[in-house]
């Protein structure tokens, strides 16, 4: 049986008076890789950035409903919003890191959470550096800019700092679109290497992706979650005919 | 607009692929008729030309084949799209079965064309007439994508059935009363086997109809009487 990571309940989302995310509701496993396609604009990096609570950078933004993390709300009022962002790392479309040293990208957060020890963190460097597949390529040069390294270094860079404070989950918003290939490549097996530890929750507007990389595939329309099953089911049988529509490239 | 003119090429060139699967199937449709129409008018010629045009169904097969690679490659396909050009891979390979079945006929046609038959044909023509029935509604099924005529092939690949077994009592009592037969007969006898063979193809053909339409794979004894036991 696999275990629920991330509960979803009656979730509804509005930046102002627009309506993002309506009447949500749908399960995650824990350690598998969960993929959200739909049109532009159909709430699905919004639904992602709700996950680990980013959407209340925006002023406007209001949640209504639940996401339950093993067994807890994140929007109830006992929560701590940074250790929330510790168990749920994120990794965005373009590779954004820091303008530091490789090492100290990734030491960056397990220092923001107390860790001090020199030994600690070159063990926590190391170890998330390998995790990302990057450590045979920077071992090097570990205190040269991360900012020096290829795309899809940096973009690995960022998936070893995302996994440097022990995260359970991880999000990602397009990690590959600004990749090319062979880069996207890699990180597609990482992704799939990444899974035996952590839960991975993926945004793609690239449909093949989500089909080589993800366990279960949701698709998001307008804000409405329209269907959601595995991955095999929803790209060879889709029960909705919009999910039909939509990945035989009939619209969006 | 770019989209749309994707889906515009990937729908006019999967148009073109089940133009190859209609073609493919009223080629092998045709010799399948055509050879039993030779074996029952002993006309040697007429099974010649099946067995001459062999070669063009097996081109037209490779054709298809390469054509649904070439699509797969170009588009990588999802969803229906994804479920026609599989089910077109297995239904070509269904369908040039049959032409081949023809072939096998046409020989027997052209073995027997000097002999004098031991019966007339009367069930083996019947048998081609459902199968060419069968073929018929299953092919109509694909093209404009009606459920319900690919249910209605199961049945009748129950009257092909009945027919075969009819055939094989009536021919065992021939070889029985007159051993001289039987060289004759056995060839009969594996005509009717091809026939109901060639419907067994069709039910695949039919299941791959109701797979593209529905998603789902179909159970074809859902729709036929229950075995004997």
């Amino acid at each position: 049986m696999e275990r629920v990571q991330i509960s979803t309940k009656k979730l509804d989302l509005y930046y102002g008076s627009a309506h993002v995310l309506k009447d949500v509701t749908f399960d995650i496993y824990e350690k598998t890789v969960t993929a959200f396609i739909g049109p532009s604009g159909c709430g699905k990096s919004s639904y992602i950035r709700c996950i680990n609570r980013m959407n209340d950078f925006i002023p406007s933004a209001r949640v209504e409903g639940e996401i339950v993390i093993d067994g807890q709300n994140i929007y109830g009022p006992n929560v701590d919003v940074i250790d929330l962002r510790r168990n749920v790392g994120m990794v965005f479309q373009k590779p954004n890191p820091f303008p530091m040293s490789v090492y100290d990208n990734v030491a960056y957060g397990p220092r923001l959470h107390g860790v001090r020890g020199k030994e600690e963190l070159d063990g926590i460097v190391k170890r998330s550096l390998m995790g990302a597949a990057l450590w045979d390529e920077v071992k090097d040069k570990l205190s040269s800019p991360g900012t020096g390294l290829s795309g899809g270094q940096q973009q690995r860079l960022c998936i070893a700092r995302a996994i440097a404070t022990e995260p359970e989950i991880l999000l990602m918003d397009e990690p590959t679109s600004a990749l090319d290939p062979m880069s996207t490549a890699r990180i597609e097996e990482l992704i799939r290497d990444l899974k035996q530890s952590y839960t991975v929750v993926i945004v793609t507007h690239n449909m093949q992706q989500a089909a080589r990389i993800s366990d279960r595939t949701a698709f998001f329309l307008l804000g409405d979650l329209v269907e959601y099953d595995s991955t095999p089911k929803m790209f060879t049988s889709p029960e909705d005919k919009r999910t039909e529509d939509y990945i035989t490239g009939r619209f969006g | 607009m770019e989209g749309i003119n994707t889906r515009k090429r990937l729908e006019a060139d999967l148009a073109e692929l089940k133009r190859m699967v209609l073609r493919l199937g009223k080629m092998s449709e045709e010799a399948v008729v055509k050879a039993v129409w030779a074996l029952k008018h002993q006309d040697a010629k007429v099974a010649q030309i099946v067995l001459d045009k062999d070669d063009d169904i097996d081109a037209l097969t490779g054709a298809l084949d390469s054509a649904c690679m070439h699509f797969t490659a170009r588009y990588q396909p999802l969803g229906e799209d994804l479920r026609t050009v599989t089910s077109v891979m297995h239904m070509a390979v269904d369908l040039e079965r049959i032409g081949d079945y023809g072939g096998n006929i046409a020989k027997v046609a052209i073995a027997l064309a000097d002999t004098e038959l031991i019966k007339p044909l009367i069930d083996i023509p019947r048998m081609v007439e459902v199968l060419s029935v069968m073929m018929d509604r299953t092919l109509f099924a694909f093209d404009i994508g009606d459920e319900d005529a690919a249910r209605e092939i199961f049945a009748k690949d129950d009257e092909l059935d009945d027919l075969e077994k009819q055939i094989m009592r009536e021919l065992l009592i021939l070889m029985m009363e007159d051993p001289k037969r039987i060289e004759q007969a056995s060839q009969l006898l594996n005509v009717a086997r091809t026939l109901e063979r060639a419907g067994d193809h069709m039910t695949n053909v039919a299941d791959r109809v109701l797979y593209i339409l529905t998603g789902k794979t179909v159970k074809a004894s859902e729709f036929r009487r229950p075995k004997e036991r």
